[in-house]
């Protein structure tokens, strides 16, 4: 079945994920007419688009059947994914992070850091990152009664903690901020590097491959630096690593740091200034997260299923197969489309009503399977931290003014919310 | 069986945790049920990752 091509131009346009009621609209008119059909957009390769999520989450646990490196794990465009290919030997990726790996590389790599990213480990960040959420509070205070919640603290203060992880010194943070953005924010011409609406074309390609350069420029001399002096942050583990008794591959060792210093702030961002802007729209939900701080884990899990800042990955199959009685081919492609599912009325009672007592809230904002994320525990634990700090010193606030998003079908989320508040 | 012998199990490829003392609410599975007590067909509530696929860890 051949998805309607309004709705298949909706699903890969940037301004819709910014908007949106559009990319929501043509979301639900798939779940309902076409859960799993084959989208044609202009330019772009053929793809099966997968909105249900229970298809989302069938297709996740099969990871060897459904692979990330096989084709581009990100929707691209036919003229830039021959142009990556060209540049890269013949590779449909600019890097080559957990996100483009397959067994037995993905697992072997995945190990490496894993053990920084849990609970047990992590934990031990508790104290240096309450203080460091105390700062930016005092910050917001600073403002007086009023700041943009995304650029001055939402923004800045997963940025500061994943770079303390990293051991990238605080002096730097701008500039990782700045490529982290350029990356994520290449179809939106305020992010991006050219100014334009290039993406998908050569001088967008060209664009994300010069900022890719900046990141392995910056990190191979910290690797350098962490090879001669090692210390107790992610980066030493990375520079150090081996795998099967060797160091790691260095295409793979400078994707790794550039996940980490990309992945790792910009997604908690987005869904902390989202889940402001959600609280500061449903005033009701508000009262009760400040009547009840034992919801404050709601309201995060809620503020992740709503925001769903990766909006979708790709998938490759390996071999003919069925998924909701449809036939699959080898070589298929299929877009994972994680908003969709975490909006499936099959899945959730009143999917468009933010509530900060959702209960069940099983979302698959972070993914499932072998490639869900490596730092869900540390995002979970950030933005409680955050809460916990904020809720008692916020007698009131408000939007000061319409909240933006910025434009990109991979990565979304709230690029400016206007607020106006009273702190204690 | 005292309750300090209650364990702590782990998925080796999310990092969830099933804490036998706590339970978990959300999979149906009360305080104090005991791992050996979940069925072998339970997977990891956030990544799907089978039973068979969790260490018992010391937190």
């Amino acid at each position: 079945m051949r998805i309607d091509q309004d709705i298949a131009e909706t699903i890969v346009d940037p301004n819709a994920y910014a908007a949106g009621t559009p990319i929501d609209d043509a979301f639900k008119t798939l779940r309902k007419e076409a859960p799993l059909a084959i989208a044609e957009p202009k330019g772009i390769d053929p793809f099966w688009v997968v909105t249900k999520f229970d298809d989302i989450q069938l297709i996740e646990r099969q990871n060897e059947l459904f692979h990330n490196g096989d084709r581009a794990a990100v929707l691209t465009t036919i003229e830039a994914d021959k142009m990556v290919r060209d540049m890269m030997g013949g590779s449909p990726h600019l890097v080559r992070s957990l996100v483009q790996m397959d067994n037995p590389d993905h697992m072997a790599y995945r190990r490496l850091t894993q053990a920084w990213f849990l609970h047990q480990n992590i934990k031990k960040l508790e104290p240096r990152i309450r203080e460091i959420a105390r700062s930016f509070i005092d910050r917001m205070a600073a403002f007086g009664t009023e700041c943009d919640f995304a650029r001055d603290v939402a923004f800045l203060y997963p940025l500061h903690v994943i770079m303390e992880i990293l051991g990238v010194p605080e002096s730097d943070e701008p500039k990782m901020l700045k490529l982290t953005q350029e990356l994520f924010g290449a179809a939106d011409p305020e992010m991006n590097r050219t100014g334009t609406t290039d993406q998908g074309t050569e001088a967008g390609v060209n664009a994300i491959a010069e900022t890719v350069g900046e990141f392995i420029e910056y990190f191979n001399a910290l690797t350098e630096d962490r090879r001669a002096n090692p210390r107790d942050d992610v980066s030493s583990v990375i520079a150090n690593g081996q795998i099967n008794g060797e160091p790691l591959d260095h295409f793979a060792a400078m994707s790794y740091y550039i996940i980490a210093a990309t992945a790792g702030h910009d997604t908690t961002s987005h869904t902390t200034a989202e889940g402001l802007w959600a609280l500061c729209d449903n005033p009701g939900e508000l009262a009760k997260l400040k009547a009840d701080p034992s919801l404050i884990n709601g309201h995060i899990e809620e503020s992740i299923r709503w925001t769903t800042a990766v909006k979708h990955f790709m998938r490759t199959a390996t071999e003919d197969t069925e998924v909701a009685g449809q036939k699959i081919a080898k070589g298929d492609w299929l877009m994972l489309c994680y908003q969709s599912g975490n909006r499936d009325e099959d899945h959730f009672d009143d999917p468009f009503a933010y509530r900060v007592d959702r209960d069940p809230n099983k979302h698959v904002a972070f993914g499932y399977g072998a490639h869900v994320c490596l730092g869900q525990h540390l995002a979970r634990m950030e933005m409680r931290i955050l809460w916990e700090e904020l809720l008692p010193r916020l007698d009131s606030i408000e939007l000061n003014g319409a909240p933006e998003r910025m434009k990109s079908s991979f990565v979304c989320g709230p690029k400016s919310v206007p607020v106006t508040f009273k702190m204690n | 069986m005292a309750e300090t012998d209650f364990k702590t199990w782990q998925c080796r490829t999310c990092g969830y945790i099933y804490d036998e003392a706590e339970g978990d609410e959300g999979e149906g599975l009360a305080p104090g049920t005991r791992w050996a007590d979940i069925p072998d067909a339970w997977i990891c509530p956030l990544c799907g990752t089978p039973k068979s696929d969790f260490d018992m860890i010391e937190m």
